[in-house]
């Protein structure tokens, strides 16, 4: 079922109700860690961590995740100057996590996949890592936002607040990626 | 279907998506602490004095090449009016005044260009005098020679021959 207009004018108003705490949050912590406020680095990466964290592992292997986002904010820090709308420092660091997840395969293709076979015959998560593979092989625009609805846990308006993506293109996501899901788990058993 | 629940968490929970909830919760992100080296804290920097200063020196330059554009026009016959104006002295301040440096040329100058004008022109007249001459003379000496050579074919034997049929 696609989203009607009132149900997308209800999301709008949740998610404008939203933005108008969100980015207040953010603007105050970026603009106090570039006049030298280190704790409030801190809490841009209490915030963000769990976006950077949903967007590697839609994207790299979960055993090089955790390292690439301390490698993210690191990179964020550093270049936190250069950052011209205080509000916008959700799609900034989104975007240079999916830059580092390119890199990461542009750079180290063959390891990646030794990895993930070897820890797919060990760990005991192995039916969250199945489902991650699969939701792994639709298309792009539907596993990220999957990835941060069902493994972080965000609502559809928090990842619209955080990625700078509108609360409809979300929506419209995260209907048709778990439309396609649910296809693809029909293939499995116990689901 | 209700598409709530999967959009916000509100409405009926969809029992698919809760289990599916369950199972991937466990890859979820689990805070750790940041290791921020000791780092200086980025500052932000301004470019405004930089972008003034560029503007700054971008206006003057334009507005000196516009002064460069319209000078010639305005100022350059009164340039040529400081030279010339000390270049006719009173006739009572020459013993009095020593020739500057910027005077004595162009007096000079003018002196032995009005002489040399003067003198050329008379040599002109004396050419254009000499030519006429010269030509006249030349013309006077060709109806001579014409006269002549007329003279001596008449007078010449071979011509008393041939003309003597005729007189007999």
């Amino acid at each position: 079922m696609y989203a009607t207009a009132d149900m997308l004018l209800t999301s709008a108003k949740a998610h404008a109700a939203e933005q108008s705490q969100e980015p207040a949050i953010e603007v105050v912590l970026v603009r106090a860690v570039l006049e030298g406020d280190r704790d409030g680095f801190a809490g841009l990466y209490d915030l963000y961590a769990p976006l950077v964290h949903g967007i590697l592992l839609a994207r790299v292997p979960r055993a090089e995740v955790d390292d690439l986002v301390q490698d993210i904010f690191l990179h964020a820090f550093k270049k936190l100057h250069t950052l011209r709308d205080e509000s916008a420092f959700g799609p900034w660091i989104a975007m240079i996590a999916r830059n580092r997840a390119v890199d990461f395969h542009r750079r180290s293709k063959v390891t990646v996949e030794i990895n993930d076979e070897l820890r797919g015959s060990d760990t005991h998560d192995s039916k969250a890592r199945e489902i991650l593979e699969l939701i792994r092989g639709l298309p792009e625009a539907y596993r990220e936002t999957l990835v941060l609805r069902l493994v972080e846990g965000m609502t559809g308006p928090e990842i619209a607040a955080r990625t700078g993506l509108t609360a409809a293109s979300v929506r419209v996501n995260l209907h048709r990626g778990m439309k396609l899901l649910r296809e693809q788990l029909g293939f499995m058993e116990g689901l | 279907m209700n598409d709530d629940y999967l959009w916000d968490k509100t409405g009926q929970p969809d029992p698919q998506i809760q289990q599916l909830e369950e199972i991937l919760g466990t890859l979820r992100y689990q805070p750790k602490p940041l290791a921020i080296p000791n780092l200086a804290v980025p500052r932000r920097r301004n470019y405004f004095p930089l972008l003034a200063i560029a503007a700054t020196v971008l206006l003057a330059i334009l507005a000196g090449g516009i002064w460069l554009r319209m000078r010639p026009r305005n100022e350059v016959p009164k340039q040529q009016a400081k030279i010339v104006e000390p270049a006719a002295p009173k006739p009572e301040e020459k013993p009095v005044k020593p020739k500057s440096a910027v005077n004595q040329p162009v007096l000079a100058t003018n002196r032995i260009h009005g002489k040399r004008s003067a003198s050329s022109v008379l040599r002109k007249r004396e050419r254009e005098e000499a030519l006429m001459a010269k030509e006249q003379l030349m013309l006077a000496l060709r109806v001579t020679t014409q006269k002549l050579h007329l003279v001596h074919t008449k007078t010449s034997p071979a011509t008393q021959i041939k003309n003597q049929h005729r007189i007999g």
